[in-house]
């Protein structure tokens, strides 16, 4: 019963999230300081984790195919794929949940427990709207840079950690991620980042916004935030890929 | 002038926190909340401002009456409202002068030279020097952060001005500086004022008009001439509970 709850209780939220801004300016004035914030400040971390997995992904696929029998270009069409499909769109949402949504959570958490929050709605303000939105938007918005800026470093990792470790040439490389390219699957992935985005930007949004308590109840609420928003990545993956792919 | 009528708050259904509280506020003077801790001071003081729904009663602002007013109405009126939280509440993120400044731009379209005078004359009206304006609320003191709160709560003009516990947490002597500037603005613009507090030297400095609650029940009207001959024991027990205020009545 307290599922359906918290169902009811975020799209009531989403609601007053969606309500027309009272001032335009000062929405955009917000909306590049998330962007800021939650965007430009997450870019060293997809590039550094992308890099190692694209280095990852290329040397298990190489360990996997070591049979004269398989072209060597399918190293570079396997770990072009598996990012494309799967790692630059899925699991970049999984980490940044945990970067960007606990960073939401604790944030709006905290204006609500120091009564930020009840201080914006006395002058009039709809908190809701002039906290959230401005965080949706910046995050729907730069996940699908995200997603193609993990999709080349990874493709990049690859190749550097392919050629050093000598598990297949630059031109095998290459050419396999050039070979049967499907241009659907990038389509499909930001697809799946923009609904990611939404979710990872709502959902820890949701549940600071409803922090009760103090200090401690923030960390919590974090934590929460972050596994089911994780939780809801996965189903949605699960629900898209169903719909979109098979 | 704010009057409240029956008002009854509980949550949850059962725990009954505020029964059946009748006052009234008036305008161009320091009207006193005070009681124990617990006693529901502060959710008295947020279901008039209609951040806590009641589950019976009215609240009227002047001639309106707030429990009927649409969102817009409700919207309009807040804007005639400032409040000091118990806590501060400044907007931690941006700096002394742009919390002055937050309002302005919500709800004015003032230049940002008519701007800049306003949280000047704000700020400078509750004694924040200048090196402070551009300081974040987690660098400057608890005191200043509540004058900052007030500079906030003042920035619009407000009509009301609610005050929950201006002055705990901080020394005899800043929590009296804080008071009589609370007490001068509320003369200076004559503003229905509503404070908080369970601080004696509050009571006894600026309490033109008291309302005492005790577990949610409004127990004892008055004026600080004679708050302490009320002949009530409960308040009795509340003020003489300091042994500074016995001596004094004898
Ligand atoms: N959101 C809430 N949910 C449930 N109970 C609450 C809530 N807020 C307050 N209460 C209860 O209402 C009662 C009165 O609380 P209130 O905060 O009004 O006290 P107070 O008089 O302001 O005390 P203090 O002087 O310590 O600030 C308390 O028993 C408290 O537990
Ligand atoms: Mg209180």
């Amino acid at each position: 019963m307290k599922f359906f709850f918290h169902i009811g209780r975020y799209f009531v939220m989403l609601k007053k999230v969606f309500a027309r801004p009272e001032k335009y300016r000062m929405y955009i004035r917000q909306l590049f300081h998330e962007i800021e914030n939650l965007g430009l400040n997450s870019i060293g971390i997809v590039v550094i984790i992308s890099v190692f997995i694209g280095g990852i992904m290329v040397i298990q696929f190489a360990y996997n195919m070591a049979n004269p029998l398989y072209p060597s270009e399918l190293v570079g069409l396997g770990t072009r794929d598996t990012l494309l499909l799967e790692f630059s769109s899925t699991m970049l949402a999984l980490i940044m949940a945990g970067k960007i949504g606990s960073n939401i959570t604790s944030e709006i958490g905290t204006m609500r427990v120091t009564e930020q929050i009840d201080s914006l709605e006395i002058m009039g303000v709809n908190s809701a709207s002039y906290i959230i939105l401005p965080k949706i938007v910046a995050v729907v918005f730069i996940f699908p840079f995200l997603y193609i800026l993990s999709v080349f470093f990874g493709l990049v990792g690859g190749l550097f950690t392919g050629i050093l470790s000598d598990v297949v040439t630059m031109k095998d490389y290459i050419d396999g991620i050039q070979f049967l390219f499907i241009p659907y699957y990038v389509m499909f992935s930001i697809i799946k980042t923009l609904v990611f985005g939404f979710l990872v930007a709502s959902v820890p949004a949701y549940f600071g916004y409803y922090v009760q308590g103090g200090a401690l109840e923030v960390g919590k609420a974090s934590t929460r935030a972050v596994v089911n928003t994780n939780i809801l990545i996965l189903f949605f993956d699960l629900i898209l890929t169903r719909l979109l792919l098979a | 002038m704010i009057e409240v009528k029956n008002l009854y708050k509980s949550f949850d259904g059962n725990n009954m926190v505020l029964k059946n509280v009748s006052a009234v506020f008036e305008k161009g003077k320091t009207n006193l909340i005070i009681g124990k801790s617990g006693s529901g001071k502060t959710v008295l003081l947020k279901s008039i401002l209609g951040i806590y729904d009641v589950d019976e009663g009215e609240i009227w602002y002047n001639d309106r009456n707030f429990l009927l007013a649409d969102d817009k109405e409700r919207k309009k009126l807040r804007q005639e409202i400032g409040m000091v939280f118990q806590g501060g509440a400044l907007f931690d993120s941006i700096t002394v002068a742009d919390n002055i400044r937050f309002p302005l731009e919500m709800f004015t379209n003032m230049t940002a030279k008519e701007k800049s005078h306003r949280v000047q004359s704000c700020l400078e009206r509750v004694n924040i020097e200048r090196q402070a304006f551009k300081l974040f609320p987690n660098e400057i003191s608890g005191g200043m952060q509540k004058r900052v709160s007030i500079a906030r709560a003042i920035a619009l003009n407000p009509k009301y001005l609610f005050c929950d516990e201006p002055n705990s947490g901080l020394d005899p002597e800043t929590a009296t500086v804080i008071d009589n500037l609370i007490h001068a603005i509320t003369k200076e613009f004559e503003i229905t004022t509503i404070i908080n507090t369970h601080d004696m030297n509050s009571v006894i400095e600026i309490g033109e008009s008291i309302l005492f609650i005790s577990k949610g029940e409004q127990e004892w009207t008055g004026t600080k001439h004679e708050v302490l001959n009320s002949g009530n024991q409960k308040l009795d027990d509340f003020i003489f509970a300091n042994k500074l205020y016995s001596k004094m009545k004898k």
